[in-house]
């Protein structure tokens, strides 16, 4: 039975918690409604919490000419993100476990080139040649994803769990016979899973978000992604809206803006919304472990 | 143990491999693929025993569904016959335009052909990035030049080379100084014509009292349409910074903020946005204007001979009785032109084919059968004409932009615009002069740092006085402090070195 006090405490805490998640919830609101709203009384009015004038036409606006290309976008998303993050996370915890390994004599040389890259980079043009020119990654599927997967600042977040691992454990694999492949799958990821589960989301998260190496590398438009059809059709509202090209003024093209930027981001927020609280258990569940392991 | 070892360097290669491709560090200088090739042309334009091309066209915005079909079949078939060449679109947002993704396929020595205007071209040809088409007009655009304006070409030389070859013809003389009005409102309350600023400030009040929802100038630029008003002088802007007096002769370069002209028109724009002519939001949302007007929530507007059947379209779906008509506030000048063209395509400077580029484009301003096609696609599948030749669109996907193809020698029109209107069209540029500085491209390399820093100035304290969003006496001088400190007179002085230079060597 709590005291008093203790009640007066957990309410506080409560009220805090409800507060800012109702800060956090407020903008999403806002975009949900917007896009539920008539463009003229968005404009006339500004956005409110309930949808103004409720219309599904931005919806219809969208679906209506594009419905094949914006599943066949989200299938590429997924692709991205599903096949994206497992390599990921392969490519990455086995160099992390690379520079890790003691009895490896050169792995400080490693550790540093991976940190060497993290301080100097050639920059978009040489990046560009290189994913083009060279690795011939542009308008491939392969290219949405390759180019991210190794990334230093996760190499050295996993590296870090790895070394938290007791020495012991792998050497006395290794005398029983286990070579270092035994270890790495059978030892070092199940013990180190705290991190897997940590740069897993960072990497499906990164693969979902992204535009830019579609933006860079793709001229297919059966290889967009959602976000980059998002940011496609946002860039040419926008740009066309400004007027900054006064070339092509004459052109009137009247897309719904404001409602059609809040149906947008529904659209590309949507799966992560919906996926979110089925994975929440798993992290929740692995961050656990790790405490407990101390 | 060495199998041990194996395993590691088996991983290591791995992981590397894409460490470098993910950070893109391994050294490869920028320019190692610029090899040269070797022109596979040599038939000298005829179109006999052509070797086969591949071409590569960039278009800016969304790539509609029939586009991307036809580009897939009855486009594809066209180029092929015609000019031996595969054809492929490539469609990037509109962000990417004269910069962006476009800067780094140049820089890469990307094999593509897309359209610039005169400020990207000087950039990018002082850099060595686009190809010299000179010696292919006579060749290759044949069909082309007979249709497009000589001054267009002009406009895309440097130093007596063609760098991109210009696209269109349409009357656009006058852009921007007319005023774009609503007639149906117009007539509304009473009233028939424009023809000064109390006219059109009366026009407001009547609309205003009636209609208090609606906004009244949909822009937040009004100095052409109001320079009947504040100058006796026929200015014409060579950019944000800079004007020219059409009125006389002589190559004077006028530095518009620091003109008695700038203060007259300031407080004209104080009185309509206090009045309420410009909404308030405008000073923060300036796109939200446009949409306005799109959506017919809007008076009047900055107009183009185009513009009444143009824009037309999008506002009848809001509002089915609109109609527009342009205005000109005075009537004691010349209009004036910079050149007809729409947009003009440069060709890479790597390119293999540069002279099949340049076939291309003489291909979509060649014939009325051929601008059809790429305009408006199949008739009957995507549009039908009537006995006149009125144009019925059967889809609303855009093809090769309408924008870009515009002439007015094969351009087709609604059934919907009335005949006078047409005949007025087509007599806009009539009595149009050329601009004295039609054919000018400034080198900004000397002053290329004070163009960045006066650019900085400009949108933050002279853009809000020069909308009327601030008042001039109060804020002006210490905008002005800025833009001497950022360094508008070596900016200024440059261009009026180049500027005489120039005029100097056409007359």
């Amino acid at each position: 039975m709590a005291t008093h006090d203790q009640r007066g405490l957990i309410a506080v805490f409560y009220g805090s918690i409800v507060f800012f998640s109702l800060i956090c919830l407020f903008p999403f609101v806002l975009a949900v409604s917007g896009s539920l709203s008539t463009e003229s009384r968005l404009a006339a009015e500004g956005y409110s919490l309930l949808p103004r004038g409720f219309t599904l036409d931005t919806y219809r606006f969208m679906f209506a000419s594009k419905a094949t290309q914006i599943f066949q976008a989200y299938g590429v998303s997924l692709f991205v993100t599903v096949v994206g993050t497992i390599s990921a996370v392969l490519v990455t915890t086995a160099y992390a476990y690379v520079i890790t390994v003691r009895s490896f004599r050169y792995r400080n040389w490693f550790a540093f080139i991976a940190y060497f890259t993290m301080l100097f980079s050639g920059g978009t043009l040489p990046w560009y040649i290189l994913a083009t020119k060279y690795y011939h990654l542009d308008d491939k599927l392969v290219g949405l994803f390759v180019p991210y997967l190794l990334n230093v600042f996760l190499m050295y977040l996993q590296a870090n769990y790895f070394r938290s691992i007791p020495h012991e454990v792998t050497e006395s694999a290794q005398m029983d016979g286990a070579g270092h492949m035994r270890i790495f799958f059978s030892i070092m990821l199940p013990l180190g899973r705290v991190g897997l589960v940590t740069i897993s989301l960072f990497y499906a998260l990164q693969f979902w978000n992204d535009f830019y190496l579609p933006l860079l590398l793709v001229s297919d438009q059966n290889l967009y992604t959602i976000q980059y059809m998002m940011y496609s059709m946002m860039a040419n509202i926008q740009y066309l809206a400004s007027g900054a090209n006064t070339q092509i003024s004459g052109v009137v093209i009247a897309p719904p803006l404001e409602s059609a930027k809040m149906a947008m981001t529904c659209l590309t927020v949507l799966p992560i919304a919906i996926l979110y609280p089925f994975l929440q258990r798993y992290f929740v569940k692995g961050i656990i472990v790790g405490s407990v392991k101390g | 143990m060495n199998k041990r070892k194996l395993w590691i360097v088996m991983l290591l290669a791995a992981a590397m491999l894409v460490s470098a491709c993910s950070n893109g560090n391994n050294g490869n200088p920028g320019g190692a693929t610029n090899g040269t090739a070797a022109g596979e042309t040599g038939s000298g334009g005829t179109d006999v025993g052509l070797a086969p091309a591949k071409l590569k066209i960039v278009l800016y915005g969304e790539e509609s569904a029939r586009m991307r079909k036809l580009s897939k079949s009855e486009f594809a078939t066209i180029v092929k016959d015609e000019i031996n060449a595969e054809v492929e679109f490539q469609f990037l947002p509109w962000t990417e335009y004269g910069g962006g993704k476009t800067d780094l396929m140049l820089s890469t020595g990307e094999d593509f052909a897309t359209y610039t205007d005169t400020n990207y071209m000087v950039k990018s040809v002082s850099k060595g990035l686009y190809a010299d088409l000179s010696s292919y007009i006579e060749t290759a655009a044949a069909d082309l030049s007979q249709h497009v304006d000589e001054a267009s070409f002009k406009a895309f030389q440097l130093q007596g080379k063609q760098y991109a070859i210009p696209v269109g013809n349409k009357p656009n003389s006058a852009e921007f100084y007319s005023v774009l009005v609503r007639q149906d409102l117009l007539e509304e309350v009473g009233m028939d014509s424009i023809g000064s600023l109390e006219e059109l400030e009366t026009f407001y009040d009547k609309v205003h009292e009636a209609q208090p929802q609606l906004v009244g100038y949909a822009g937040v630029d009004a100095r052409r349409m109001l320079s009947y008003v504040y100058t006796d002088k026929n200015l014409y802007w060579q950019n944000e910074f800079l004007a020219l007096d059409e009125s006389v002769e002589g190559d004077e370069v006028i530095s518009w903020f620091e003109s008695e002209e700038f203060k007259a028109y300031a407080a004209l724009m104080r009185g309509w946005y206090t009045k309420g002519i410009i909404p308030k939001y405008a000073a923060t949302n300036t796109p939200q204007l446009q949409s306005d007007w799109n959506s017919g929530k809007a008076m009047f507007w900055a107009g183009t001979a185009a513009r009444p059947f143009e824009g037309a379209a999008a506002i009848t779906e809001a509002v089915p009785t609109a109609k527009l008509t342009n205005y000109f506030l005075g009537k004691d000048r010349p209009q004036i032109s910079r050149g007809t063209y729409s947009t003009a395509f440069f060709v890479s400077a790597n390119a293999k084919d540069p002279e099949r580029y340049v076939m291309f484009f003489n291909l979509l301003q060649k014939n009325q059968e051929l601008y059809d096609l790429f305009a408006y696609g199949l008739e009957g599948t995507d549009y039908t004409l009537d006995a006149n030749g009125r144009l019925t669109r059967l889809s609303s996907d855009e093809l090769i932009p309408d924008w870009l193809m515009m002439n007015k020698n094969f351009m087709r029109f609604s059934e919907d615009v009335p005949d006078d209107f047409i005949d007025q069209y087509k007599a806009w540029d009539d009595d149009a002069i050329i601009s004295k500085g039609a054919g000018f491209n400034f080198d900004n390399g000397p002053v290329k740092n004070e163009e960045t820093k006066i650019n900085g100035v400009l949108t933050e304290f002279l853009a809000p006085i020069a909308s009327g969003f601030l008042d001039y006496d109060e804020n002006f001088p210490r905008a002005l402090e800025k833009l001497k400190a950022a360094g508008i007179d070596a900016y200024v002085a440059e261009y009026q070195k180049q500027f005489s230079a120039w005029y100097a060597e056409q007359n």
